[in-house]
């Protein structure tokens, strides 16, 4: 009840330190490109006819939603976290009656107003170079793809969570994410629709965690994938995710060591 | 209110020597020992209590602070904080306890501390007029009027303390533990500080603990003292005791204006204190029950002698009491 209570107050004064940080954000926000290079280089690859299904307008279309699902879905969770074991700066939150994990959450959803105003310009610009994109998913779909974008972050930040923890017990637990962050790029989607994939590897796509963190509301929002199951797939994750994030979580504490402070 | 029984914390730290080939090993055969920070402590605060944490550097008094509010899991040993086992950290805990430290800061830097409040009343659920009448009542003791809305990143180290503490007290907690709460800051603002921690404990009865290197800050606020050395409780009791105990001396000091009080003088014991401090001051120590005596010879033999007693001072009757300890020890 508490945490209901506080969450909206946590959400303002996340919003006013994105606003703060404003620069940083914009320059954070515009490197995660990588969607818009997939574009150009899958555009020159269907320049001679559809690959795998997908000609040059469903390649943009699809990298299009692919931005901005990422945008609203990416959390920086396990960087903030690992800086703030090794320097003890997580002491003063051990301490309080909220954990840090729901303040670093409130600060992601409050950044999102500059997240959305920095990726607006790239979409807009993107409409006027090929306006064939432009595609109406029903109400239901829209609906559907708005909730599965909340579970999609939810997933996100529960594996961010885990591998942030991992750092109570190793010294830095940054490069075993960026090497989750190589499979899940091939295998959520980000970097090429799993379609195009292999069959083993769409295999692993099926029941692996990757598609719930983002390839799940895309394939909703482009009217790919059935509704129901996609968001049961998600919900079934999140629920091993939070079970995992909490274990990992409450062990890393008990190690904590409150070193710098 | 607040239990410590045989409590005890060993770190395991990493060893790694100097150079290339021990980087190197270091990959696949790490080292580690073990360090005995804290061990077997015991001792009870009542509530309302005001009470010192003393040692040298390195002596266990942060690593028992943080095991007290939660933040590190004892090794051996009991701790219960107004009932509750600290390291649960449960939230109806955390509510009634603070803990400052020095140098850690939960100001969120590039904002105005006016925000770090306002978030602080909403993770410990303040009622709105609650929190106004004491962020009220902390500007006005802190003198933080001018400081509300200023980033926390444009504040000097003593302005920012000041928040830290504010931040740390807008829930009203019972307990509270702080760690060097003056480090850093000038004369002026060390004594503010000290002003507002005793005006908490008088005005909200809060319990206090608190560890210093400033023999100012155990003096003006903590009557009872712990002293930590090497991990182990080596006294608890009041400052006036441990004074009587290891420092029973009083030091007779006389001005000798004229020259020709001096041959009066050595005869009683008295001698010249130093060269720098000038060949007029003579200087006899004598123990406390003897002191008075000593005083009535002295006006005797000379009846106009300016004169004054001085006891000695709280660093001098630390030190020997940490001497004595390293001395027991080897």
């Amino acid at each position: 009840m508490n945490l209901l209570r506080a969450f909206p107050a946590m959400m303002r004064i996340g919003f006013a330190e994105a606003v703060a940080y404003r620069a940083e954000m914009v320059v954070w926000v515009l490197a995660t490109t990588l969607p818009l290079v997939m574009l150009g280089l899958w555009n020159a690859a269907a320049e001679g006819g559809p690959v795998g299904g997908y000609d040059q307008i469903a390649f943009t279309r699809y990298f299009v939603v692919i931005l901005v699902v990422r945008h609203l879905t990416s959390v920086w969770l396990v960087w903030e976290v690992n800086w703030m074991i090794r320097t003890g700066s997580l002491s003063p939150w051990l301490l309080r009656p909220v954990s840090f994990l729901w303040w670093n959450l409130a600060q992601t959803l409050g950044g999102w107003p500059l997240r959305v105003l920095v990726i607006l310009p790239l979409i807009a610009g993107i409409a006027l170079w090929r306006p064939e994109i432009a595609w109406a998913p029903g109400p239901v779909a829209l609906l559907a793809g708005a909730v599965s974008v909340l579970l999609a972050l939810a997933a996100q930040y529960l594996v961010q969570c885990i591998f942030g923890a991992l750092s109570f017990f190793l010294d830095q637990s940054v490069g075993l994410y960026n090497a989750w962050f190589a499979v899940w790029a091939l295998l959520s989607g980000y970097a090429l629709p799993v379609s195009l994939l292999p069959g083993w590897a769409q295999t692993l796509a099926v029941w692996l965690p990757f598609r719930a963190t983002l390839g799940a509301p895309v394939s909703i929002l482009l009217g790919e994938a059935p509704i129901l199951p996609t968001l049961l797939f998600q919900a079934a994750w999140i629920a091993a995710l939070a079970l995992l994030a909490r274990l990992t979580w409450e062990a890393g504490v008990r190690r904590y060591g409150a070193f710098g402070a | 209110m607040i239990e410590v029984a045989g409590l005890s914390k060993t770190f395991r730290v990493p060893q790694k020597e100097e150079g290339f080939a021990a980087s190197l090993r270091s990959i696949w055969d790490r080292r580690y020992t073990d360090v005995e920070a804290v061990r077997g402590i015991s001792f009870r605060i009542e509530p309302g209590e005001r009470v010192g944490f003393l040692g040298p550097n390195g002596a266990g008094k942060t690593t028992t602070l943080k095991m007290l509010a939660g933040l590190l899991h004892p090794t051996a040993g009991q701790v219960r904080v107004l009932g509750h086992v600290p390291q649960a950290r449960s939230p109806e805990l955390l509510s009634r306890i603070t803990l400052v430290m020095g140098q850690k800061q939960q100001l969120l830097w590039d904002l105005p501390p006016r925000e770090t409040f306002a978030l602080n009343r909403a993770l410990y659920n303040v009622p709105e007029a609650e929190y106004r009448r004491t962020l009220d009542d902390l500007v006005d003791l802190l003198q933080l009027a001018p400081l509300l809305d200023r980033p926390v990143r444009n504040l000097s180290l003593g302005e920012r303390m000041k928040c830290e503490l504010a931040a740390a007290l807008i829930h009203r907690p019972e307990v509270l533990f702080l760690d060097e709460p003056t480090i850093g800051l000038d004369v002026a603002m060390q004594q503010q500080v000290r002003a507002f921690i005793l005006a908490c404990n008088q005005r909200f009865n809060a319990t206090i603990l608190l560890t210093s290197h400033y023999m100012q800050d155990i003096q003006a606020i903590t009557p009872r003292l712990l002293l930590i050395d090497q991990g182990s409780l080596c006294y608890d009791g009041s400052l006036d005791a441990l004074a009587r105990r290891v420092a029973p001396e009083r030091r007779l000091i006389v001005r000798a204006a004229d020259p020709a009080l001096i041959p009066l003088l050595l005869p009683l014991g008295f001698a010249p204190e130093g060269a720098d401090r000038g060949a007029d001051r003579l200087v006899c120590t004598v123990p406390a029950g003897e002191a008075n005596a000593r005083i009535a010879r002295l006006l005797q033999a000379a009846p106009m002698a300016e004169f004054e007693v001085e006891s000695p001072p709280l660093e001098e009757v630390i030190r020997r009491v940490f001497q004595k300890n390293d001395q027991e020890k080897t």
